[in-house]
């Protein structure tokens, strides 16, 4: 496309020079950067035909540099192929197109605008839209659409055998369902929002987890939702959404966190990209600088904020203001609190339609593959439906916000059951997730501090490289739209990563029952790096015991000296040595001790050499006594609920076929694939080799990678 | 005649739905002095004193005022007439007349010095935080180029560890192709003596099963419904990169991740370390045709370059790591015919010195305890964050040959005298000699990004052959 482009542009030349696709682009960006804004350069606006007609008759002698300092002053020259175009459009007389406003005479409204529901029967959604062509999809595929968009893991076997053709009864039940609603959309937030877990960059920045899983379970208002964001108070508040990502030093004036706060809230609540505006005027839409900044006020210390105009202080002070002053005057002078006060009362004002139709048209992208307005980062963008955006929102707006309510009046309408609906890529989470589901296999998350761990969501995990190749952005920025492209290096990751192929081994070996019974721990040190600690455990009716020394993080395993020491036996009152000197274990080691009959304690220390704090050797290990045979991957005893129910065990070929078809891709394989899958197993016998290749064959398979 | 602004949006839009930042009209090209580029990344900082830019030496002795050391080392000849080295970089000192010798590199003022704050800056151009995801030189370079070998990635990132160490989140930060989008993010190797388990099935797999698999898979795909239905593009975009992840997998081009392939007396000048043994694969993967190849002596906080103390004794043994590979690269890259349009580029993100944090006309905060007097010997060497000047090495593609650029003060406070580079223009003398107008713009957002920060860099002529 790009080649064909720059061809096309080439040839054109000598026809006379484009205004839009060849002048324009030399112009802003090349010249705008002086030649705009409230005082530009040499008081000449080059962004007007009335500024650039006043300079035509020299324009082509000044970026030769035939007349005083060349233009533009820094950076190359402009280059002879550019020259000529220049030649051409002023002696074509300069003529000019207005290329920043859109084609249509669009203006985005402001205020919520009523539109009376349309006649008829069924979802009023579909009375704007025409018929669809090729009918609605089938139960089964409808299912598969509604659990990965509102749980975010495909229905099992059993899910889909229970569906009965009810679909609004299916949609009613998913959305009661909290933990596994808010295990799908937190991810959804966390992208919108610039939330991750655990991300440390050394600079202020602070996790909103707590606060929005509380949010999603108690499906809170989205209005709500926006107050509590702009006006956090308290400890359990978001206020890491206005305090945004911060580095470790001094920062650009136009990414302090009171402008990160400005574009984020701008771009996040109102579809408005206030990026450009926040250095100097912007070239792409119509907000100003002094815009982002009275945005900005309402977010910072200061209750104004003077304005830097492309690094350049400009000695002009900006009170705080919001976007539509007509929507309330804020009074100067007033505290950081007040203030945001006042953000919250005005983003969420009832004459603010913007509020609704932003988040409305996210909702619809989301779960039909495109906003009724593109990009959804740019409301001011003219709808493809104007009235079905501006009924949807209202709708939602008198429903209260409901998001729940929202999602299920999109998904109850023929357009998001269209047989040829947009497909749409499915998430990372959501790989990973239906893939722990349909093997009933989970990552468990642990802390280094807690003798507990839990199954968790793919959400819960930080980013690793598996999730990033598909898509799992580093939210340094707000994310509206994941890059969904299929690239060479997620291909590279799910046909030969480590993550994917240690997950596909466990999850086979679960199936086939051939994982061994993970027994709870007897003793769990927790992290340590120095220092000794002492355990007691009950070892009755005990054959062995395994000690094992884990690594945690530990810089220079090889010079680490840990261990464990004072080992004995209690047996009715009576001590016994196990060892007579201190054991120094190798990390990833373990001891297998036997346990005579009768023992009823084992007592002893842990215990990690002074030397091994050095820096250069960074110990950092943890030790634990099991009274069986451990899984290492199951070292820390496991609480809480599962994310899904237990996998079936599978015994045998068809009944693995049948069994991976239903589940991944919500149906049953058709003659030619079943006897295809068949020759994975040679003698018909179900093996692991033939299970692993066979799912992951299905999960590469553009059926599952794809919600169609 | 189609109505070219209607025809502009269209190819706009099917641009973005097929996930590549556009182009924005192209500058013409500088004249390409190279095809390939090596980084051979400093990480941590390395103290410019104590290797190519050394100042008066002054050895140890207990009750040694800390400011009176400039150098922990003596100085060496080098094969150019009045150019010295610090001891321990004999073989470097060797080869200097392949390259340039920059000892100006000036980079920017961040404030309370966090080395990957810097390192993000070198790399990308941009001093984070960003408003858009900016990209690695890298990937900048493998979208506007492409991959030399479509066998080989066309960035290649070896021996950083992203999993751990205290600012692994912020160096993940970088390591992206950011807005220019996943398929040039950079191909990570962490061990060089593994390098050859990434382009290759695993073991667990084996070969012969790795690809009856993906045959079967074809076969599998073949024989659903979606063959009949279903959008083509989303087929195709999956299929295409399965495919290409495969091909790259049993490519025999793959053979050159293998170090175990190469002559073992060779192989042994690069000696064992991970940063050796990363030169060694470096030099294979420009001989099979990869575009971009970072070669890190690897960051980790406190570790390598980042000397908060102990500065001497981890000097010592940080040029015994680099001296020997980075003089055997050039001159294997030079027996080869390579050198010559191979851009190879020694840096790090700041220098170092014993007093001073920042540069002297913005001092910041400090963040290392220097004793006035040394009473212990960890207390030698340089142990503070110093932007105002570092050294760089150039080597191949379009360098002068056998040059010094830049001059700094022989005393404390050691500040450039002449010729200031700064960060900016290195790049675009970087992007000029591979063929990249340092004003190259691709659309985010609806707004240009340049490979140098506003377009504004200019190559650099004293460092350019010709």
């Amino acid at each position: 496309m790009r080649t064909v482009l720059l061809a096309m542009s080439f040839a054109v030349v000598g026809l006379g020079a484009d205004f839009v696709t060849e002048i324009h682009p030399i112009l802003a960006t090349r010249c705008w950067s002086c030649h705009s804004g409230p005082t530009p350069q040499a008081g000449l606006d080059l962004t007007t035909q009335a500024g650039a007609s006043k300079v035509l008759n020299v324009l082509v002698a000044r970026v030769e540099g035939k007349a005083g300092k060349i233009m533009p002053p820094v950076g190359m020259p402009l280059e002879p192929r550019q020259i000529e175009l220049l030649k051409e459009w002023v002696e074509a007389g300069g003529p000019w197109e207005d290329v920043t406003a859109k084609s249509s005479d669009w203006v985005a409204p402001l205020e919520p605008r009523a539109v009376a529901t349309p006649p008829g029967e069924g979802n009023p959604i579909d009375r704007f839209l025409g018929r669809p062509a090729k009918g609605v999809v089938s139960d089964a595929a409808f299912a598969r659409r509604a659990y990965l968009d509102l749980w975010g893991i495909a229905p099992s076997p059993e899910m889909l055998e229970r569906i009965n053709g009810n679909r609004a009864a299916l949609v009613e039940s998913l959305l009661k369902d909290e933990r596994r609603y808010t295990g799908h959309w937190i991810s959804w937030w966390n992208d919108l929002l610039r939330n991750d877990i655990g991300v440390v960059y050394h600079g202020e920045r602070k996790s909103i987890t707590p606060w929005l899983e509380r949010a999603l379970r108690d499906n809170m208002p989205y209005n709500e939702m926006v107050r509590e964001l702009l006006n956090p108070i308290g400890g359990e508040s978001p206020e890491g959404f206005l305090i945004g990502v911060n580095w470790r030093g001094e920062v650009n004036a136009s990414q302090t966190a009171f402008m990160q706060a400005s574009q984020n809230t701008a771009q996040v609540f109102l579809g408005i990209n206030l990026k450009c505006a926040s250095c100097h005027d912007s070239f792409i839409n119509k907000y100003k600088l002094k815009e982002a900044y009275g945005l900005a006020a309402m977010f910072s210390k200061e209750s104004r904020l003077e304005l830097v105009r492309c690094d350049n202080k400009t000695g002009v002070y900006q009170e705080a203001e919001f976007l539509w002053p007509q929507l309330g005057k804020i009074p100067v002078d007033l505290s950081a609190s007040e203030r945001r006060y006042w953000a919250a009362k005005l983003f969420t004002h009832e004459k603010n339609g913007r509020l609704a139709r932003t988040i409305v048209n996210r909702y619809w992208q989301k779960l039909i593959g495109k906003g009724l307005v593109e990009p959804v980062d740019d409301m001011d963008a003219k709808p493809s439906n104007p009235d079905l955006l501006d009924w949807l929102a209202n709708d939602f707006a008198a429903h209260g916000f409901d998001l729940k309510h929202l999602a299920k009046m999109i998904m109850t309408s023929e357009a998001y059951q269209y047989v040829d609906a947009l497909p749409r890529r499915i998430s990372a989470e959501q790989f990973s997730d239906t893939l722990s589901a349909v093997t009933g296999e989970w990552r468990f998350l642990q802390s280094r501090n807690s003798e507990r761990a839990m199954l968790g969501r793919d959400w819960e995990f930080k980013s690793h490289a598996l999730g990033r190749a598909l898509g799992r952005p580093i939210r340094d920025q707000v994310y509206t739209t994941r890059d969904a492209a299929a690239t060479t290096f997620q291909g590279l990751e799910l046909a030969n990563g480590s993550t994917l192929a240690a997950m596909l081994h466990r999850g086979v070996m679960r199936l086939m029952g051939e994982l061994p019974p993970a027994p709870e721990n007897l003793f769990d040190s927790l992290m340590m790096r120095s220092g000794e600690k002492a355990f007691e455990i009950p070892v009755k009716g005990l054959k062995q015991v395994y000690l094992l020394t884990e690594n945690v993080d530990t810089y220079d395993i090889a010079k680490a000296e840990v261990g464990w020491k004072d080992l004995v036996l209690v047996r009715r009152g009576v001590e016994k040595k196990l060892e007579a000197l201190p054991v120094r274990t190798p990390i990833g080691s373990r001891l297998v001790y036997e346990v005579p009959a009768g023992s009823e304690k084992l007592r002893g220390k842990v215990w990690i050499s002074d030397a091994s704090k050095a820096s250069d050797i960074g110990t950092a290990v943890r030790f634990f006594a099991f009274g069986s045979e451990p899984d290492r991957l199951r070292l820390v005893k496991v609480v809480g609920d599962r994310p899904w129910g237990p996998a079936p065990l599978l015994k045998s070929v068809p009944e693995t076929i049948e069994y991976f078809w239903r589940g991944l891709l919500s149906r049953a394989p058709n003659e030619a694939e079943r006897s295809a899958a068949m020759k994975l197993f040679p003698n018909r016998e179900l093996t692991r080799e033939g299970a692993e290749d066979l799912l992951w064959s299905l999960l590469m398979h553009p059926e599952f990678q794809y919600i169609w | 005649m189609v109505n070219r602004r209607d025809w502009l949006k269209t190819a706009t839009l099917a641009a973005l739905s097929a996930g590549e930042a556009r182009l924005i009209a192209a500058p013409s090209k500088p004249e390409a002095k190279a095809d390939s580029m090596i980084l051979l990344w400093m990480a941590g900082g390395m103290a410019q004193t104590e290797t190519f830019d050394p100042k008066r030496y002054t050895p140890y002795e207990t009750g040694l005022r800390s400011e009176k050391v400039l150098s922990t080392f003596p100085s060496i000849p080098t094969v150019l007439d009045g150019i010295q080295l610090s001891k321990g970089l004999e073989q470097t000192a060797k080869v200097l007349d392949r390259g340039t010798l920059l000892r100006s590199h000036r980079v920017g003022d961040l404030g309370f010095i966090l080395h990957s704050r810097h390192q993000f800056h070198w790399h990308t151009g941009y001093e984070p935080p960003q408003s858009v995801a900016v990209p690695h030189m890298g990937s900048f370079i493998s979208r506007t180029l492409g991959a030399k070998n479509p066998d080989i990635p066309a960035f290649i990132d070896i021996g950083q560890n992203l999993e751990i160490g205290g600012e692994s989140d912020s160096l993940k930060a970088f390591h992206t192709a950011g807005f220019l989008g996943s398929e040039h993010s950079p191909f990570l190797i962490t061990e060089p003596n593994d390098a050859v388990a990434s382009t290759r099935p695993s073991e667990f797999l084996g070969m012969s099963r790795f690809e009856n698999r993906y045959k079967f898979y074809k076969d599998l795909v073949d024989k659903s419904a979606l063959r009949d239905n279903g959008s083509s593009f989303q087929k195709e975009s999956l299929a295409r990169s399965l495919e290409n992840a495969h091909r790259l997998l049993t490519s025999p081009a793959a053979k050159a991740f293998d170090l175990n392939l190469e002559k073992a007396e060779v192989a042994a000048k690069y000696g064992d370390s991970k940063f050796g043994r990363g030169c060694l694969l470096a030099r294979r993967l420009v001989e099979a045709g990869a575009r971009f190849i970072e070669v890190t002596t690897e960051y980790i906080p406190f570790r390598f370059w980042d000397t908060h103390e102990n500065g001497h004794t981890r000097a010592e043994g940080m040029k015994a790591t680099i001296d020997g590979p980075v003089s055997q690269l050039i001159r294997d890259l030079e027996e080869r015919g390579l050198l010559d349009r191979t851009l190879v580029v020694l840096a790090t993100e700041f220098g170092r010195d014993m007093m001073m944090e920042g540069k002297p006309e913005n001092l910041v905060k400090n963040q290392v305890t220097v004793p006035d007097v040394m009473t212990e010997p960890k207390h030698y060497g340089m142990h503070r964050h110093f932007t105002e000047a570092s050294s760089v090495v150039m080597f191949g593609g379009g360098i002068a040959k056998g040059k010094v650029h830049g001059e700094t003060a022989p005393e404390r406070p050691c500040r450039i005298l002449r010729d200031p580079v700064t960060i900016t223009d290195l790049h675009a003398t970087i992007y000029s000699l591979m063929g990249i107008a340092p004003d190259t713009a691709y659309e985010v957002e609806r707004r240009p990004v340049y490979a140098t920060k506003d377009g504004k860099g200019k190559a650099v002529a004293g460092l350019m052959r010709g």
